[in-house]
């Protein structure tokens, strides 16, 4: 199960904020920089080990540092324009999806995938949403570009209110059920299997 | 897997030579057996090792605290057709097997280089009971032992329905219902493994889940070794949706202790999502371009579990978008019948004395005969003599049947309602309605699928008993890096969390950090703090599962942060994130923030979850009598929204 997770050694600080061992390669130099970009509060987490891995993959990397995907927009990420349709959207990601999800990636560069397949989820998740693409887009009229991280916290709470709605109502339609179960066949009668989901549910 | 509990080959063989001075071998006794090869060890009591040597095939047991003194060993199977077996270890990565590892039935599957084969035993059978007989000692399972008869295995020397016990407490419902099986399920309501055991000349022989299923493990691996002549360790196994992480550890583990190294444990309704995205791919191969996108409903029904799965495929990438899944399956509605039909059927059997085992044995062959006769008869004639003077003997209506497993049906239903829901997916919006599984063919159950997804029939384009196994050897293919030249092995499936994964807060409420049907990989945090002032500690208890109240969750691990800066309650940061990689890894980080600069206080925690091991129903009841709520966290609420 750890097999391809284990580029990183579980000794990783990557979350720590403290590299590990000093790094000789010339790209430490933006290392200063991502922690800049990290002493943003609404960042914290997800930012600071992004950063701080990058800082340790991208030294024998051609390809184009994650960093500067920081400060791409969700469209530019995605490749489409900023008028781009849902299904060119979907498009879109599912090409990304086949190029950078880690089941796919070259052996010994699967945290740097996960990194980018994390990134284009996110810009998906975002713009294949028409209420949250929308926020996006005046977010980005305004100026303000936060990508990854800023409607974050926001999401998962919009996410927790949409899933306690849905709980309501399969609890109301669970109950409806319930009564209906109930109502039909007297305690006497129930299944064997009904009793022992009764007795679950009064564990 | 655990790392630790790999051995050195070369070690273990020394050590085994001096503890193995007896091998049986088809009932004789071996003198100087060589042992080569490979062996696994089980960091538990129990010592299991698996030896390939050219000419024999042995299946070793070795308990750590007599060895020396006592040894078991059995012979799994003869191998002489096969010529130096550990020569064919090729410099070529193996392709992984797929298992499918049913509550009743196994079947295992490889790619053969243009296409996915599945394996047959030497009875020629695809299909394979799961069951292991323990019989003087020698346990056999339902890969190559010859059954003479149906009830054999019900003579209370078989263990059966693993994968329903498989990492449950004894305080489990699941677990309490399975003591109406032939075999002994015994609880003692803490919290602990259940113990089960096998009746062998007249003794309970006792045994565990795990090592059930290990024994079966290594036949099947022994069987796919002489048949693909070549080594076997990778494997790509299904499991059901419900599963939840420290069960997925116990199969780990069994894996281990059979030698075998997983590449995947994959939800089976995501294998079957696989295969159908390949034949999508294979009908319409271009529709990547064109940008049109199939939306499969799959429902998945076996002896045991009940899955159902959402996916959207285009282009040979199958997005997942939805899993749900519950125990309820074959086994339920066998119970409801045979509780409906013989109403103290607990009290008749709960001795479980040789005569009893007898009757229970009858009455479930005679009623799994009458259910599978109703899916094509309207009615069916149940006579059966159990012995004791007590007979039954009356004709099911298929209505009766269905009446009895009304609730079996409803949940079934409520699990597609809720999978619809989870993916915003109506009804209309499914093109194809798949249905697979031991119980696709209840007629209740394809009206059931093909009425809630609003369709006039359910996909015929696949095996419903083959098809899990299939996508799972397809995977194993894509895992291992095997590549195609006609592209049929060109696919992806991306997956979700079957389950959120959060900690306690908030008093006794369970906190989400990644939730459920969220796309893996995922990395997700939020930020607690503290319920009292001058904390300078924090619990962090990890648990999986979609109930609000803490303890209706299955517990994961626990851990705890210390050198908080004291401070009055609510100021400190505490920082909790969540990581899941592809391979369904759980990582959990936390620490302390100082609200200024965002450094770490001290170094983060990052531990590896789950850590619990069996008998982890009693720890946070545990946690609660020592601490109470003096090291709780809350939730920062909506601190950042603007």
């Amino acid at each position: 199960m750890c097999c391809s997770y284990g580029v990183i050694p579980r000794s990783d600080p990557s979350f720590s904020l403290l590299p590990y061992k000093p790094s000789i390669t010339p790209t430490q130099v933006h290392v200063p920089r991502s922690r800049v970009a990290i002493l943003t509060r609404v960042g914290s987490f997800r930012t600071r080990s992004f950063s701080s891995s990058s800082s340790v993959h991208d030294g024998g990397s051609v390809a184009s540092p994650p960093l500067t995907e920081e400060l791409m927009s969700f469209y530019e990420l995605l490749g489409i324009s900023s008028e781009g349709t849902a299904v060119e959207i979907k498009q879109a990601y599912k090409q990304l999806a086949r190029k950078y999800h880690p089941d796919v990636s070259p052996p010994g560069r699967v945290e740097e995938y996960t990194q980018r397949f994390i990134r284009v989820l996110e810009a998906y998740e975002t713009l294949s949403d028409p209420g949250r693409r929308a926020m996006y887009d005046r977010d980005m009229a305004r100026g303000i570009h936060l990508a990854f991280s800023a409607r974050r916290r926001f999401q998962s709470d919009q996410r927790m209110e949409e899933r306690g709605e849905w709980k309501n109502r399969w609890q109301d339609q669970l109950s409806e059920l319930k009564r209906r179960s109930t109502d039909k066949d007297s305690q006497g009668n129930m299944s064997w299997g009904a009793r022992m989901r009764r007795q679950r549910n009064d564990l | 897997m655990n790392e630790s509990t790999h051995l050195e080959c070369r070690q273990i063989k020394e050590d085994l030579r001096g503890y193995c001075s007896k091998v049986y071998l088809r009932g004789q006794a071996q003198t100087d057996v060589p042992l080569r090869a490979r062996f696994l060890v089980d960091d538990s009591s129990l010592v299991l090792a698996y030896s390939v040597v050219p000419d024999i095939r042995c299946l070793f047991y070795i308990s750590p605290l007599n060895a020396g003194m006592e040894e078991q060993a059995y012979t799994v199977a003869s191998d002489s057709e096969t010529p130096g077996g550990e020569k064919s270890a090729s410099t070529f990565p193996e392709t992984a097997i797929g298992i499918d590892i049913g509550t009743s039935h196994c079947s295992m599957a490889v790619w053969n280089g243009s296409q996915v084969e599945l394996l047959r035993n030497t009875r020629n059978q695809k299909l394979m009971r799961s069951y292991v007989t323990f019989k003087d000692d020698i346990p056999s399972g339902g890969v190559t032992n010859q059954l003479s008869q149906e009830y054999e295995i019900l003579s209370g020397a078989a263990i059966f329905n693993i994968v329903r016990l498989i990492g449950r407490v004894d305080t489990d419902p699941v677990v309490h219902a399975s003591k109406t099986l032939p075999f002994l399920v015994q609880t003692l309501d803490i919290g602990v493994r259940p113990f089960i055991a096998a009746l062998v000349n007249n003794m309970w022989r006792s045994t565990t889940p795990e090592e059930v299923l290990a024994i079966y493990l290594v036949e099947l691996r022994t069987m796919a070794e002489i048949q693909l002549k070549r080594v076997v360790r990778n494997v790509v196994l299904t499991i059901p949706v419900a599963f939840s992480r420290f069960q997925l550890t116990r199969v780990e583990r069994a894996c281990a202790m059979a030698g075998l190294h997983v590449l995947r444990l994959m939800p089976e309704p995501t294998a079957v999502a696989l295969l159908y995205a390949q034949q999508q791919q294979q009908n319409v191969p271009d529709n990547m371009g064109s940008g049109i996108e199939k939306i499969a409903l799959i429902f998945n029904m076996g002896a045991g579990y009940c899955d159902v799965a959402i996916t959207a495929t285009a282009g040979g990438v199958s997005q997942i978008k939805a899993l749900s899944g519950s125990t309820i399956g074959g086994e339920d509605m066998l119970q409801n019948l045979m509780h409906h039909l013989l109403p103290n059927m607990d009290s008749l059997f709960s001795s479980h004395g040789v005569n009893e085992i007898k009757s229970m044995g009858l009455l479930r062959v005679s009623i799994q005969d009458a259910i599978h006769k109703l899916s094509s008869e309207t009615s069916v004639q149940v006579d059966v003599d159990l012995g004791n003077g007590s007979k039954i003997s009356r004709v099911v209506q298929r209505e009766e049947f269905e009446e009895v497993n009304k609730n079996v049906f409803e949940k079934c239903e409520i699990l597609i309602q809720q999978c619809l829901k989870d993916a915003k997916v109506e009804a209309e919006d499914v093109d194809d309605a798949i249905l697979v599984g031991g119980c696709s063919n209840v007629p209740r159950i394809r009206n059931l699928v093909m009425g809630t997804c609003k369709k006039e029939r359910i996909y015929t384009e696949m095996n419903p008993w083959e098809a899990a196994v299939v996508g799972a050897a397809l995977e194993g293919a894509i895992a291992s890096g095997v590549s195609d030249p006609f592209g049929t092995l060109d696919l992806l499936t991306i997956q979700v969390t079957p389950l959120s994964v959060g900690i306690r807060a908030d008093g006794n409420t369970f906190v989400p950090i990644i939730n459920r049907n969220t796309t893996m990989p995922s990395r997700k945090d939020l930020t607690f703090t503290t319920v009292h002032d001058n904390q300078t500690e924090a619990l962090i208890v990890v648990y999986e599962g979609d109930e609000q109240l803490v303890e209706k969750n299955h517990l994961l691990g626990y851990f705890k942060i210390t050198g908080i800066p004291p401070a009055p309650k609510g100021v400190p940061e505490i920082n909790v994130g969540m990581d899941i990689d592809t391979s369904n890894v759980l990582r959990v980080f936390a620490g302390v923030l100082v609200p200024e600069t965002q450094n770490p206080v001290t170094p983060f925690m990052e531990v590896r979850m789950p850590t619990v091991d069996d008998g982890h129903g009693w720890c946070a009841e545990a946690l609660l009598r020592k601490y109470g709520s003096s090291l709780d966290l809350i939730m920062v609420q909506k601190k950042m929204q603007q």
